[in-house]
């Protein structure tokens, strides 16, 4: 019995997901544990393995790569050796002209318009009569009638052991079949001659006409993917002044990753309420802890908690003092978390990632700055799971490494709020107004961006400011 | 080593298992003190009597329905049938009763009954002496069709049905039975479903039946000085068919064309062709050939009946058009 590979349910939340990549072809023997195709679904691209051997079989008029399908969708079967697929268990073909040459042909007319002899009864004649001659004129070959060339199953088979590209090897079977002799032949010619480049880039290239074997000579070795025929497309050098300005740009279809924030941001935009609080702190406390990590770190492997980790520990001991910012509506309920599931927006080359450190309350900072470091790392591979950005209940997002001081940043629906991080920059500031004093601290803005339909302004604020004192005194939240 | 006849290594076989199996007796027609039609029991019924050499009336279905209650109760029956085509007579015990029994009994009655008798198209014996009948018997679930090409194979394979507890239809053809071939002393047995890789090839595989080996390796032997390589494989039993070597050898050359003296129509070649294709689809670089008899009854003129059997020209031809597909 064939076995059934479905769109996976990858995640918690996950309805449907997009086939980005066969990782096995049609034909191809599969063992457990094997790739059998990556599939992109709430922003993480995953790699879904076969827990069977067999032969990876996909149907012939499979439209499913590049679009996005509900989970539990047929995608493919694993068949034994020698097995027939579902899609191949199908009543006789109709009736073609291919089929029905013998008869269809017996005064076959070629372009001249001349008349061909009939079919001779094949000198293998066998008991019953002759064998039809069933090779059709090469005129009528040519005028498009196939798409591709006839090859034998044993042709196909080495094709593909040796990873030629036999759409356009001339075939010398009696019929203009290409047998195996022609595809070994094509394979000593140009060796490994096929570029090694993804399904997803082939079509990309072809969309956006960029010559694959040209970049495949720039990259020798390397695996073409979607990226570098999206670099490879864009125009090499500026434009004069002089082009006219239609010409003076280019068009690039949406990646799918860009597709999915797109559709993110605008949902929150357009459901949300949001309200920008900003407020300045003095970081300077929260400044000496850390340098006190960093020199007492020294000696410890271990990495050494960025700001981003001590705030994410501080914000959920807010949150746990402020619930309604842990919440979120669903229907027409309010969801309240008694978990703080904090997530961190990562920017990475192929956009934006909110990895999720679960219930932060319980780790210790070591521990968050030990899976945050992991998660960056896995945004920045592309390698995140779904999980790993599922179930998030309050984001932060800094840009302080861009000399950012306030911003508004965009709810990560469904959750309640999210706060941004602006630099931590040294300012005078007056620290004793009586005595006229001034002092140089370290200060940064926080802005929280929360959605009004959940919480009202004074609330948000109240969190904010919580936020504020734990920063300023970073040990307050030991006292919980 | 000396050589003999398929009949002569044959009969040794039948001798060498009388001597040692009281339990085994022949019965046919003529072949007591004349020795059998074609010298099959020649000087055994000097050496163990008309009791266990009996010659029959010509009563097919009545002999052989009685050794068939023999085999059901413990003797050794061999029905030396002369000629398949007389055989037919009988089917309704051979198919309904001797190759059911064992299933119909749960296997408590054993069935060791052998058929033997010629076959074959040659000789001018026109329609009624020429059957080859074998596609016939295979397509039966009971019995085992054994068709030897050679002396050898003969002798080895007819040791192997006397010993066993099976119906067997054990098959001579008639332009074999004086071929010579290397037969040593010694006793051998050839088992059930093992085929013989006449001949080790790379450019194609040709499974020729019965005669059709001889006539396979003089067309290897041709194409052998222009640098083609045919692998040809003997079956040697229909049933059980070893269709494992075939299928190495398939997957080894990719070609397959299978040569046989009879009708192709639900033949042994389109049974072959089925199962290469069911389990070596992947390894085949042409379409399956066969290369049959005409579907005729056998004519008596010798032109007439030369012109129905594949002859030497088509087979070199049909494995030319093979290579070239």
């Amino acid at each position: 019995m064939a076995i059934e590979i479905v769109m996976p349910k990858l995640g918690w939340t996950m309805e449907e997901g997009t086939l980005v990549e066969w990782m096995k072809q049609d034909g191809e023997a599969v063992h457990a544990g094997d790739i059998m195709f990556t599939v992109e679904s709430d922003k993480a691209l995953q790699e879904v393995e076969s827990f069977e051997d067999g032969v990876f079989r996909i149907p012939p008029n499979s439209d499913v790569l590049g679009k996005t399908v509900p989970v539990g969708t047929v995608l493919a079967y694993i068949t034994k050796a020698g097995e027939a697929a579902p899609f191949e268990q199908i009543p006789p073909p109709q009736p073609t002209l291919d089929t029905f040459a013998g008869s269809v042909l017996q005064q076959p007319v070629n372009e001249g318009g001349s008349k061909l002899p009939p079919p001779q009864p094949s000198p293998i004649a066998t008991g019953e009569g002759a064998t039809p001659n069933y090779s059709l004129p090469p005129s009528l070959v040519q005028n498009g009638k196939h798409d591709l060339p006839n090859i034998s199953p044993r042709a196909r088979r080495v094709a593909h052991e040796l990873g030629v590209d036999w759409a356009n090897v001339n075939g010398s079977g009696r019929t203009g079949r290409i047998v195996e002799r022609d595809i070994r032949a094509a394979a000593s010619v140009v060796p490994s001659s096929a570029p090694q480049i993804s399904p997803v880039a082939k079509r990309a290239a072809e969309e956006l006409g960029v010559d694959v074997s040209a970049l495949a000579a720039q990259m020798p070795g390397q695996r073409i993917t979607r990226e570098h025929v999206e670099r490879a497309a864009l125009p090499i050098s500026a434009p004069s002044i002089s082009v006219p300005a239609a010409q003076n740009e280019t068009r690039t279809p949406i990646p799918r990753l860009r597709q999915v924030i797109a559709e993110r941001m605008n949902a929150s935009s357009q459901t949300t309420a949001p309200v920008t609080l900003t407020t300045e702190v003095d970081a300077t406390e929260l400044v000496k802890l850390r340098q006190g990590l960093k020199a007492t770190g020294q000696s410890d492997t271990r990495p050494v908690p960025s700001y981003n980790d001590l705030l994410a520990k501080l914000v959920g001991e807010a949150l746990a003092q402020h619930p309604q910012l842990n919440a979120r509506i669903e229907g027409d309920e309010i969801v309240t978390s008694n978990t703080v599931n904090m997530g961190f927006a990562v920017d990475t080359e192929r956009g934006l990632f909110v990895p999720v450190v679960r219930d932060i309350r319980s780790k210790s900072i070591r521990q968050i700055a030990a899976e945050g470091v992991a998660l960056v790392a896995n945004a920045r591979e592309g390698s995140l799971k779904s999980d790993d950005m599922n179930g998030g209940t309050f984001t932060i997002t800094n840009l302080g490494m861009y000399e950012i001081d306030a911003f508004t940043p965009i709810i990560n629906l469904p959750q309640c709020a999210i706060l941004g991080v602006g630099r931590i920059v040294p300012k005078q500031v007056v620290v004793d107004v009586e005595a006229e004093k001034v002092a140089i601290r370290h200060m940064l803005f926080l802005s929280l961006t929360f959605d009004h339909r959940l919480v009202d302004g004074a609330p948000a604020a109240r969190f904010l400011q919580t936020v504020k004192r734990f920063i300023e005194q970073p040990y307050l939240w030991l006292m919980n | 080593m000396r050589e003999i006849t398929f009949t002569a290594a044959a009969r040794e076989a039948l001798n060498e298992e009388m001597e040692r199996q009281p339990e085994i007796f022949v019965v046919g027609e003529g072949i007591g003190v004349r020795g059998g039609n074609w010298g099959t029991t020649v000087g055994l019924y000097e050496k163990y009597g008309p009791m266990r050499l009996r010659d029959t009336p010509i009563v097919e279905r009545g002999f052989v329905g009685m050794c068939a209650g023999a085999a059901m109760t413990g003797a050794r029956p061999v029905v030396d049938c002369m000629f398949y085509d007389f055989i037919l007579d009988s089917m309704g015990e051979l198919i309904n009763q001797v190759a059911k029994m064992q299933y119909m009994s749960s296997g408590r009655l054993k069935m060791p009954l052998i058929l033997r008798g010629c076959i074959g198209i040659g000789g001018s014996s026109a329609t009624h002496h020429s059957g080859n009948y074998y596609p016939l018997f295979t397509q039966i679930p009971g019995f085992r069709v054994v068709l030897p090409s050679n002396a050898y194979d003969a002798k080895g394979l007819f040791k192997t049905a006397l010993r066993g507890d099976d119906p067997v239809i054990f098959m001579e053809h008639k332009s074999l039975l004086n071929t010579k071939a290397p037969v040593p002393e010694e006793e051998y047995f050839i088992p059930f479903g093992q085929a013989a890789v006449v001949r080790e090839g790379t450019s194609a595989t040709v499974v020729a039946i019965g005669t059709m080996v001889r006539k396979t390796q003089d067309a290897a032997d041709i194409l052998a000085k222009e640098n083609v390589s045919i692998e040809i494989i003997d079956p040697r039993t229909l049933a059980p068919l070893d269709i494992d070597t075939i299928l190495q050898s398939v997957h080894k050359t990719g070609r397959l064309l299978i040569i046989d003296e009879t009708f192709a129509p639900c033949g042994i070649g389109a049974e072959i062709a089925a199962q290469v294709m069911a389990q070596g689809f992947d390894d085949l670089d042409a379409p399956v050939q066969r290369l049959n008899g005409l579907h005729t009854p056998t004519p008596y003129s010798p032109t007439l009946e030369a012109a129905v059997i594949p002859n030497a020209d088509q087979v070199l031809q049909s494995i030319r058009d093979l290579l070239a597909e």
